[in-house]
């Protein structure tokens, strides 16, 4: 360590910001690392030194809440009207009403291909047996999204009209994102007390954020010659915004409707966390509790179809122009109305269709027999993975190497190895002109040894600064510095490192993975044939629905929230991997072909550094998508920040969930800032 | 109304200055440099200011075409923003029709638009939701004219600039010259007496760009509007114009008439930009002629002062006789008649 120090010392008049800054971070590090037998609260923070920041949080919110309390609750008995006349309309509705209007209104938006959605979508629907439950869930949506809609484009106009306000609302809107869903439910528990209600208001308020976004950007991309022309015509301002500046824009205005809607059942399903409303989120809460896997699958699969069809419809909105023959409606629904009256005195109640229930047994045996009969790969999949990956990723291989799972025993000397490897390694980048490379290589093998949930406070803030100043000079320097610092008084930080290292471990899988299938559907054609359908799909797909195939096949762990993390986080990596790579210009394609480079050459020294910047920013909603995820994973299993926020809403304990949320928001926060820093260097770099 | 001799726009010491309070930033710039415009815009830009329109003077005359011309840049487009109050003006005076549009009311401003001014945009700013016709309507549609009414009105416009039949398209079914008709056609809906054009043709082909011109000059001569054109095009300058005004860095350098341009560039910024204009199609004789009954030769090509100096080399050239023409040996080959060769150079006057 202090050999390489030396090494560089001569150096350091001529090395590069990044190079400086990597060489105090491994300083920093190897001085706490040295020091800490002697100086203890160099390595952990001292617990004397927390401040009750959650009590005075939860004091605060607690004083707060109260006075809101009475106007909430008068809200709340308002909005009961709504839900229940939502409620009984959709389930009196005579199943093949339902079925033959959202048929029409495919047909209507999408032609045949929307209808045909439509039709076998809800069809499995009512096969699955949990028509009732879904449709709770749908009046669920139906309530919350209007509120959403009024309320995001209400926003999302003032922020418009107001440029004072925009810089603020942005920023609003850009916390409530990264604040994890959970953390809203706990002081809307207090506000509204329990029952569905609290899941309507959450997913209202969870599905606002896109539409006002969406707006203001709709609103800002119009073009100015569009808003002069309309001054120029003598429209007053009411009559520029609603006759020319909304209707130019309303196509991303869609593209929030789309996203509103998508969000809203989302977090429609995440409440069902809170119970005392019997939809279709609690029912795979519950089989998955009782572990019935085939229920907890078609219950699933029935909140899939809902994305599905509500997502491709709304997302027609966006992107066509052309709507289809109304006849052809009229027709659909005339059939319905008919079909219903003809059949009625034989129509079965919705519930008992349950055509699918054998299915779903049969399901659950297979699915036993399969973990029963495969126990043993799966087993050592899981526990390869835990004992030779994950676990000294986070406490280190100095305490991770045991005799029970390596086999043997961890001494100094091997440590001594490790760092003597890490140094050799990176003198050897150094000596090949890449001094950053070479510093950054030594910190890695110092943080596999020492693990991240170990590593000493100073080195993780001089870490995160130095990041901070290479990415975005002095002032994101000091706002990461002081947001960690927040965490690390609130006496979080553990339970933070512990995020960081399973979202660090989950990102590293995904940008490799996802990197790695990016590039190929960027160079083969029939990969990306495959592989777009699935990242639609796990698009599409609530969080809470990852959940289910993992538990089935992992059980409780941190291994299986890896993988559910993996699966949703991984599909920003492969789109925007692929989308830089393909999205090349062709004259530079040309210009490379013409120089008579190979495929592989244009690939490494064309395509990947302009795709650079874009792969960068994939990175960074991998990174938010692993957090979001991180929390909803807390249900089966993680520690760390997302488990906080789990009790928390378990207790009712509104500091904790609310600290627990802010603490996962600002590393979020953070790495969306530094990932996008360094992306927006990359393109300044290339003068894009 | 005006009377005939106020003009329909003067501009007096016009200031568009970007950047924090720019207000007082450009009074305190004026008072330091002791009203000296070049000096206080020096010291603006100095201070991080973007004085985009300085000190910018000039008038256009009732049924005058005035074009302003510039490089990308040279703040034409802000200036034309300025008169029209879609930017608000920092410093100076416009008078529309003798009145000071800079502070206006809001309400004044757009009782303003609705009755006098038209504005053509270069990328035509059309509502892409709105057909052609309520498109070329919606002005009339914000007054509050009935919908028969306006539909009339914006049938005659639609015709006026050839759009027959297309009434009912939306602007993305349109090329890009049917888009600027239409674009036309708005403009004139409410009948202005002031007409702002943008960079009109700057983003068309030049074959449509050469028919759109020539259509717009039909329209201008039965309309006669008061007008303030802009483009970076030299030459659509030089064919469009009554008078000129060449713009450079936020500055007007010269106001001339097409030929006072060509002829009489005031710097080499002037002069640099009508180099490659063939001079010969836009100087008369009588730029170059001598005055009086002087000496001369015996020939006598009817030239008169009015002649373009194409037409009038052409003339000339009819006076001699066939000549030579070798190959590169020195031996003859042919023959050529120079009117021939003065007619193949002549380009045809649109």
């Amino acid at each position: 360590m202090t050999a390489v120090a030396d090494v560089a010392a001569p150096h350091a008049t001529r090395l590069t910001l990044g190079a400086k800054a990597a060489l105090i971070t491994a300083l920093v590090g190897a001085l706490c690392l040295a020091l800490e037998p002697v100086v203890p609260w160099l390595g952990a923070w001292p617990k004397t030194w927390v401040l009750p920041m959650t009590d005075w949080v939860g004091a605060a919110l607690a004083w707060l809440l109260g006075w809101i309390k009475p106007v909430a609750r008068l809200f709340s008995d308002i909005m009961v009207y709504p839900m229940g006349w939502a409620n009984t309309a959709l389930n009196a509705t005579p199943w093949p009403m339902v079925i033959g209007l959202v048929t029409a209104l495919g047909w209507y938006l999408g032609g045949l291909s929307m209808a045909a959605l439509g039709f076998f979508g809800l069809g499995l629907v009512l096969a699955s047996g949990y028509w009732h439950e879904g449709m709770n869930t749908l009046a669920l949506v139906a309530v919350s999204v209007p509120v959403a809609l009024v309320v995001g484009g209400g926003i999302g106009i003032l922020a418009n009209e107001v440029p004072r306000v925009k810089g603020a609302v942005q920023a609003v809107l850009d916390i409530m994102q990264t604040v994890p869903t959970f953390a809203y439910l706990t002081p809307l528990l207090l506000l509204f007390g329990f029952g569905p209600v609290v899941g309507l208001i959450a997913s209202a308020i969870y599905a606002a954020p896109p539409m006002a976004r969406n707006v203001m950007l709709g609103l800002e991309r119009v073009e100015a010659e569009i808003k002069e022309a309309a001054i120029m015509s003598g429209g007053s301002r009411l009559q520029q915004l609603f006759q020319v500046e909304i209707p130019s824009a309303s196509r991303q205005i869609m593209v929030g409707f789309n996203q509103c809607l998508m969000a809203a059942l989302s977090m429609v399903i995440i409440a069902a966390v809170i119970g005392g409303f019997n939809d279709i989120g609690w029912e795979v809460l519950l089989t998955m509790r009782k572990a019935q896997f085939g229920p907890s699958l078609l219950a699933g699969m029935v909140i899939v179809i809902f994305a599905v069809v509500i997502d491709r419809m709304s997302a027609v909105l966006a992107t066509e122009r052309k709507r289809y023959d109304l006849r052809v409606v009229w027709a659909v629904l005339a059939f319905a109305v008919v079909f219903t009256v003809l059949f009625w005195s034989s129509l079965p109640g919705a519930s008992e269709v349950a055509m699918l229930d054998g299915v779903a047994n049969s399901l659950d045996r297979g699915l036993t027999r399969f973990t029963q009969s495969n126990g043993m790969a799966l087993e050592a999949l899981k526990n390869n993975t835990l004992y030779y990956v994950l676990l000294p990723l986070r406490i280190g291989l100095d305490q991770a190497v045991l005799p029970f799972t390596w086999g043997f025993m961890w001494t100094p000397a091997m440590s001594a190895l490790v760092f003597g490897l890490g140094g050799a390694l990176g003198l050897l980048l150094a000596w090949r002109g890449n001094v950053t490379g070479g510093f950054v290589v030594l910190i890695a093998f110092g943080m596999i040894e020492t693990g991240v949930t170990n590593l000493p406070w100073p080195f993780v803030l001089t870490g995160a600064a130095a990041l901070g100043y290479v990415a975005g000079g002095r002032r994101l320097a000091i706002l990461v510095v002081v947001l960690l610092c927040t965490i690390l008084l609130s006496g979080l930080w553990d339970r933070a490192l512990l995020s960081l290292y399973l979202c660090g471990a989950s990102v590293f899988a995904c940008a490799v993975v996802g990197g790695a299938i990016g590039v190929a559907s960027a160079i083969w054609a029939p990969v990306w044939r495959i592989v777009r359908p699935i990242c639609d799909m796990l698009q599409t797909i609530p969080l809470f629905v990852f959940l289910i195939p993992v538990l089935m096949l992992f059980q409780i762990g941190e291994f299986s929230a890896f993988l559910a993390i993996c699966a949703y986080a991984i599909v920003p990596m492969i789109r925007y991997t692929r989308h830089g790579l393909v999205d090349t210009p062709e004259e530079m394609m040309e210009a490379a072909i013409s120089s008579g480079a190979t495929d592989w050459q244009i690939l490494r020294d064309v395509r990947a550094p302009y795709a650079a910047p874009t792969i960068l920013l994939g990175l960074n909603q991998t990174i938010l998508y692993a957090f979001s995820m991180l929390v909803i994973a807390a249900l089966i299993g993680t520690t760390g920040l997302g488990q906080s926020i789990y009790l928390a809403l378990g207790q009712a304990d509104v500091g904790l969930g609310i600290s627990a949320g802010a603490a996962m928001a600002i590393l979020a926060l953070i790495a969306d800032r530094l990932v996008q820093g360094f992306a927006e260097e990359r393109r300044k770099a290339l003068g894009l | 109304m005006s009377t005939s001799d106020t003009p329909a726009i003067a501009c007096q010491s016009l200031w568009q200055v970007f950047g924090p309070s720019a207000d007082k930033a450009l009074t305190e710039a004026l008072a330091r440099s002791g009203g000296n415009a070049d000096a206080a815009a020096d010291d603006l830009r100095a201070r991080g200011y973007i004085p985009a329109v300085q000190d910018a003077s000039f008038e256009v005359r009732e049924g005058e075409l005035f074009v302003i011309m510039g490089l990308s840049g040279s703040g034409k487009s802000t200036l034309i923003r300025c008169i029209s109050q879609l930017l608000p003006g920092t410093g100076g005076e416009i008078r529309i029709d003798g009145e000071n549009v800079i502070g206006a009311s809001k309400q004044k401003l757009t009782e303003l638009r609705r009755r006098k001014l038209g504005m053509v945009f270069q990328h035509f700013g059309l509502f892409p939701h709105m057909t052609v016709a309520e498109n070329v309507a919606y002005p009339l549609k914000v007054q509050g004219v009935g919908r028969k009414e306006r539909r009339a009105r914006a049938q005659e416009v639609i015709s006026l600039v050839g759009l027959d039949g297309r009434e009912d398209s939306f602007p993305r079914q349109l090329s890009g010259g049917q888009r600027q008709r239409v674009g036309i056609a708005r403009s004139l809906a409410v009948n202005p007496d002031i007409w702002f054009l943008d960079e009109p043709f700057s983003a068309l082909d030049p074959l449509i760009r050469r028919q759109l011109q020539d259509e717009f000059l039909r329209i201008q001569a039965t309309l006669r509007k008061s007008i303030v054109f802009i483009t970076h095009d030299i030459a659509e300058a030089l064919k469009l114009a009554d008078r000129i005004a060449i713009m450079r860095d936020g500055k007007i350098v010269q106001i001339g008439t097409p030929t006072e341009i060509v002829l009489q560039p005031v710097d080499d910024y002037v002069r640099e930009f009508s180099k490659d204009v063939a001079k010969g199609r836009h100087a008369r004789v009588a730029s170059v002629m001598q005055a009086g009954d002087g000496e001369r030769g015996p020939d006598d090509p009817g030239l008169t002062t009015n002649m373009t100096l194409d037409a009038a080399l052409a003339r000339c050239m009819e006076l001699y006789q066939p000549v030579p023409v070798r190959d590169a040996g020195g031996a003859i080959v042919g023959t050529v008649n120079p009117s021939a060769l003065a007619a193949a150079l002549q380009v045809d006057e649109a």
